[in-house]
């Protein structure tokens, strides 16, 4: 039940981390739907770096460099050109998607290096995860950047005319969303899961696109609902350890899906945003118009 | 930007020619194979080589073009389930969760018919292929209706539901076909039970009778949309949902009907690969990549602009080049995956290139300052 409970949080580490990514370049305006395309980048290219140096830093830090900058190349397709960011997510994943299987396909297997070492039971990154909810939290409720980083993504035309640079502020939030993903990506295949195989994410990206929503963007609700993501699809990989013969195994794969829908079909209801309507960045997704 | 003593600026502009459209499609394709040319070269192979290799399997090769065929058919039926409610301005990006939904529809009705391999169907051959694809039609729009009608009723975002069906329909059909579920077929692989083989379906002209189907469906698809009272109704919808809805058309009935063609359109692409191409007759093992396949029904439909008919010749290329990749990539040693990495290249260079629909470059011959 232990060794349950732990893998469950290891899970919702990843889910956290990157949907926290999510929620940074939300705040600032801009949606990303392509959130698995980047975690597959990192989880490929991470895997792929800490496999041939043997070291997991290096790893992790190429896996935080391209998930920044294929975030950049999504910021250019919507800040600079000025596109549906949802087109452009979409294309985003479909290229992470398509490049991944190529680059990854003859590390196909395990990762061969030695486990990174538990804390407490709980992978090291379990702490971190706390650490940068905390951190996110602060950021947005108490400094200035996150004030600035809020009001991008509130109406960017006041907040342009206030002296502020939507598009810096824009691209800064993009690109730590993206970092973020891709590390996210990188605990993904070097730490929950190291066997690389082609679009092994199975929709982790997707699932942490609608914890965002379902967090009303708040870091907290978010780390609650990674936890209960987390748990669901630990127990939809072996439902028969808890209840034994309810259900197939392919089943319950499919029930964090569901679930994702369900919220997401709350959350477009009337009854829904008119009471909860305000917590939603009222820019988000939507191009510059002022220009 | 001043180059030379030409002064190039970007207008924005409110309409594109088909011309313009042309032109802009072609080079986002130029330049998506010149960047796979740059993943060729950096696998030691050249370029031009390996991309003669893949055209010359996939359209001139004997065993090549019969597979690159039943290929593209299959992208030209995925283009139309994308095209249909992208003319009313909707994305469906679940032709993956479509087909298998599809697959499931054929396989059931053979399964209730007793058309396992090796037993004889209780009712005639011919009536139960038609049931089958009956069956295919209805499950891909069941799976296409979910995202239509909470698009039309809730405004729920299509894109992210049906991106959701996709893997929850994808799990669905390993449950029916593996570790003893309904579908499952002998020798324990984790594959489909084969169809007998009354109900393989008769072949016109030496490939599949689905292959003329395709493209009187998408004759058809352009007709609608050129001159029929409905295809009109898409287009107005599309172009403005308040203005349509001031016409008299019910905007939660467009985006459900949709939706609901579009799915039984992937669905009838799940009946065309695994019931109707020769040699396949079952759902097999790695079903998964035609789900991944079909996204080249997007790149088509996004290149032709939602043009059915626009469609085909771009279906067939991009059947000859997914076709071809995956021939070269063992005969040059590239890695596993070259038609995966075109689908994504290609992909993020038409979406990029999106951009000169709504921005135009203009140059300008500026006066010779004395």
């Amino acid at each position: 039940m232990w060794e349950f409970a732990a893998r469950s949080l290891d899970a919702a580490t990843v889910f956290t981390i990157a949907a926290l990514g999510e929620l940074i370049g939300q705040r600032s305006g801009i949606l990303n739907v392509g959130i698995e395309g980047v975690m597959l980048f990192g989880a490929t290219l991470g895997f792929i770096v800490a496999k041939n140096t043997g070291d997991y830093l290096l790893g992790f830090v190429a896996a935080i460099a391209i998930g920044g900058l294929i975030a950049a190349l999504h910021g250019f397709l919507s800040i600079t050109l000025g596109g549906d960011q949802v087109v452009n997510g979409m294309g985003i994943w479909i290229l992470g998607f398509g490049l991944t299987a190529y680059i990854g396909y003859s590390y196909t297997g395990p990762l061969g290096m030695e486990r990174l070492p538990d804390v407490a039971g709980l992978s090291p990154f379990f702490f971190l995860a706390i650490g940068l909810v905390i951190l996110t939290w602060w950021v947005f409720s108490k400094t200035s950047l996150g004030l600035q980083i809020r009001s991008a993504g509130e109406n960017p035309s006041v907040t342009e005319v206030s002296g502020i640079n939507v598009t810096r502020t824009r691209y800064l939030s993009v690109v730590v969303s993206g970092m973020l993903m891709g590390l996210a990506g990188a605990i993904y295949s070097l730490d929950y899961n190291p066997v690389w195989s082609v679009n092994f994410l199975l929709g982790w990206g997707f699932i942490a696109l609608a914890l965002v929503f379902f967090s009303l963007w708040n870091p907290f609700i978010l780390l609650g609902g990674s936890i209960l993501f987390g748990t669901l699809w630990q127990f939809s990989l072996n439902p028969q350890l808890i209840l034994p013969s309810v259900l197939s195994r392919y089943i319950w794969r499919t029930v964090p899906f569901i679930i994702t829908i369900a919220v997401l079909v709350l959350m477009s209801t009337k009854w829904f945003s008119s009471r909860w309507g305000a917590a939603k960045p009222e820019a988000l997704g939507l191009p510059r118009k002022d220009e | 930007m001043k180059l030379g003593s030409y002064e190039v600026k970007l207008e924005k502009k409110a309409k594109v020619t088909g011309w313009e459209a042309a032109t802009i499609s072609l080079l986002a394709i130029l330049i998506g194979l010149a960047l796979v040319g740059l993943i060729f070269r950096q696998a030691g192979v050249n370029p031009l080589t390996g991309y003669r290799a893949m055209f010359s399997y996939g359209f001139l090769n004997e065993f090549g073009l019969p597979l690159t065929i039943n290929r593209s058919i299959f992208i030209l039926l995925c283009t139309c389930a994308f095209i249909i409610p992208m003319r009313a301005g909707l994305w469906n990006i679940g032709m993956a969760g479509q087909l298998y939904g599809g697959a499931l529809g054929a396989f059931g009705v053979a399964l209730a018919f007793g058309a396992r391999e090796s037993q004889n169907p209780t009712v005639a051959p011919g009536f139960l292929i038609a049931l089958m694809m009956l069956g295919a039609l209805l499950g891909g729009a069941v799976v296409g209706a979910i995202p239509g009608f909470l698009k039309g009723r809730f405004n729920t975002n299509e894109i992210v539901v049906t991106m959701m069906l996709n893997s929850i329909v994808f799990w669905l059909v390993a449950y029916m076909i593996k570790e003893g579920g309904p579908f499952m077929g002998g020798g324990g692989e984790g594959q489909g039970f084969t169809l007998s083989q009354s109900i393989r379906p008769p072949t016109a002209l030496g490939g599949p009778f689905t292959i003329p189907l395709a493209l009187g469906l998408a004759g058809l698809l352009y007709f609608m949309f050129a001159k029929a009272t409905l295809g009109y109704q898409i287009k107005a919808f599309g172009l403005s949902p308040s203005a349509a809805k001031y016409a008299g058309i019910s905007p939660q009935n467009v985006t459900l009907l949709v939706f609901i063609l579009g799915g039984a359109i992937a669905g009838l692409a799940g009946y065309h690969y695994f019931a109707a191409v020769p040699g396949v007759s079952k759902i097999p093992l790695n079903y998964g990549d035609f789900g991944d396949l079909s996204f080249y029904g997007i790149i088509c439909g996004l290149i032709s602009m939602g043009n059915p008919l626009v469609a085909i010749p771009f279906a067939l290329l991009f059947g000859g080049l997914t076709n071809g990749g995956r021939f070269v990539q063992g005969q040059l040693q590239l890695g596993y995956g070259i038609d995966y990495a075109l689908l994504g290249i290609l992909m993020i260079t038409l979406v990029a290139f999106q951009y000169f629909y709504r921005n135009t470059v203009v140059w300008k011959k500026m006066e010779r300052e004395q």
